[in-house]
């Protein structure tokens, strides 16, 4: 029989390092701080660890075949997904189902980059990693043509989305600075001194058109590590429980495209305007929530066009209208769906998504300070890619 | 001179459509032989009907940008030179969509809808390109 993994799970602790542009430290030794910090966070120690697990292992990151033996674990389970930051919820996805199988009872979820491996990047690279995927891989890649990167991507999907909406680039300088004035609210942010205005949006030079430099995430270095466990042994720790409402993974298909939703017509898709039924959408199910009940929510926002299309993805809006749901002030602090209250990774740092789940728990333990959502119950992390997890205090 | 961009992976899977390109400086891909769906990325069996029964058909090369970006960043040393250089996505008269560069046009003319027709590139002794050019009248 099928049994719902609701409020089976919970995340017990958070840690993180400081972040930067560049860390003289290895993917390995950021990685063992942000443990200990989670570690010490949950009020547990090393060896309670008996699962780790990564959406952002080798290449680019530090090998999961390699943490356990390194840092003395003893686990047992280990696992990593291809080195994409997409994966996040899948990882603690792949926690949670383990955990709530019995199987393992302490899972650190962790990231990890740093210096020593930056010619070992799989995006956006000179023809190695990414670029040689038989069949395109997520992105669409074509090196023949000099085709590579997320953000190229993601720009080929806001082409379309300009030219079906008549949206503008300088809408999503205001997607930009909402996520900026967040970021200016937290002392862990890379960006947290730094104004961003549309002028500066829009003066930026581009990376590939019609994306300029302030539509892209930041590239940055440091560790982060989440710890989930049973809501029953989450009971007795340090910090009061965030416990997991919800999931879903992430779909694919020919109707799928990551950088867009479905019906944009891009790749292979179909050309619709896509309006999302109960049935694409079971982590709400799941949760036994509604949109009204969401307080905040958290998406991958590698590029500023990502948070349009998970606002009408997920029905939070209908088609076309998430840039003036945007424009009108709704995803800000104080709005009525904050968004990446974090900084997100256009602001705060690049942790494959680790930085939201980490800003999520805050919020929901209510330890975020100036940027504390107020009443908050619920959080939806969900992507412009499909999948979802769902929080709750 | 050498040729300096990356070149596309060749399979036993892809073989026929990089051997159409160079030997008849045609555009092939496959066409189902039960359901007649016309596909694209090459696969190894119908992705409408999923039977392996499929052969490879003359496209017209005749299609219309869907989408476009311009990059203005350097991934790959080779396209260093051409930069700020087009991608285009075109869909074809026959449905499938591809990816490509724009030649003989300017980038600030690309627009949806533009009519295109491929072109063959001899780009190595072994490999020729499928790239597009506007249709002029």
């Amino acid at each position: 029989m099928a049994s719902s993994l609701k409020d089976q799970v919970a995340v017990v602790g958070v840690g993180h390092t400081q972040y930067g542009r560049r860390l003289e430290r290895s993917p390995f030794d950021v990685i063992a701080e942000a443990i200990q910090n989670a570690l010490d966070d949950a009020g547990l120690r090393w060896e309670d660890l008996d699962g780790i697990a990564s959406n952002s292992g080798s290449p680019g990151s530090a090998d999961m075949d390699s943490v356990p033996t390194l840092l003395g674990l003893k686990v047992k389970g280990y696992w990593q997904t291809w080195s994409h930051g997409r994966y996040c919820g899948t990882a603690l996805t792949w926690a949670a189902l383990n955990i709530n199988a019995g199987i393992v009872n302490y899972v650190a979820l962790v990231h990890g980059s740093g210096g020593g491996r930056r010619d070992r990047r799989p995006q956006g690279d000179g023809g190695g990693g990414e670029a040689a995927r038989e069949g395109g891989g997520g992105h669409a890649e074509a090196p023949e043509y000099g085709m590579t990167s997320p953000g190229a991507g993601t720009a080929l999907a806001t082409r379309r989305y300009f030219d079906r909406f008549g949206a503008t680039s300088r809408q999503l300088a205001n997607v930009a600075m909402t996520i900026r004035r967040h970021a200016n609210l937290n002392p862990s942010a890379l960006f947290r001194d730094r104004i961003l205005s549309v002028e500066d949006h829009q003066t930026s030079r581009f990376i590939c058109e019609p994306l300029h430099l302030f539509d892209y995430c930041l590239v940055t270095e440091g560790g982060t590590c989440v710890i989930l466990t049973s809501a029953e042994r989450a009971k007795n720790l340090k910090k009061p429980p965030v416990y997991l409402m919800g999931t879903q993974p992430i779909p694919a298909g020919r109707h799928e495209f990551i950088f867009g939703i479905p019906g944009m017509g891009i790749g292979q898709m179909e050309n619709y305007e896509y309006r999302p039924t109960v049935d694409d959408h079971p982590v709400y199910r799941m949760a036994g929530v509604k949109h009204e009940d969401i307080d905040g929510l958290f998406t991958y926002d590698a590029f500023t066009p990502l948070i349009w299309f998970t606002l009408e993805r997920f029905g939070f809006v209908g088609p076309g209208e998430a840039p003036a749901f945007v424009d009108d002030g709704n995803i800000a602090l104080g709005g009525r769906l904050p968004m990446n209250t974090n900084g997100g990774l256009l602001s705060e740092v690049h942790k494959s998504g680790w930085n939201h789940q980490i800003e999520i728990v805050r919020q929901l333990r209510g330890e975020a300070g100036p940027r504390q959502i107020k009443d908050v119950e619920v959080i939806q992390w969900a992507n412009a890619y499909g999948d979802s997890l769902i929080y709750r205090r | 001179m050498p040729y300096e961009k990356p070149l596309p992976p060749v399979s036993p899977l892809n073989k026929p459509y990089w051997d159409a390109a160079k030997e008849k400086r045609e555009l092939h891909l496959q066409k189902c032989r039960q359901c007649g769906h016309t596909w694209w990325p090459i696969a190894p069996i119908c992705p409408n009907c999923h039977v392996r029964d499929y052969k490879w058909e003359k496209m017209s090369g005749k299609g219309k940008v869907n989408s476009w970006v311009v990059f203005h960043q350097r991934y790959f040393p080779g396209f260093e030179k051409e930069i700020p250089y087009n991608v285009c996505e075109i869909e074809l008269e026959e449905g499938p969509r591809v990816m490509t560069n724009l030649v003989n046009a300017k980038n600030e003319e690309i627009h949806m809808g533009m009519p295109v027709e491929v072109v063959f590139e001899d780009i190595t002794e072994e490999i020729t390109l499928p790239k597009f050019q506007p249709i002029r009248k």
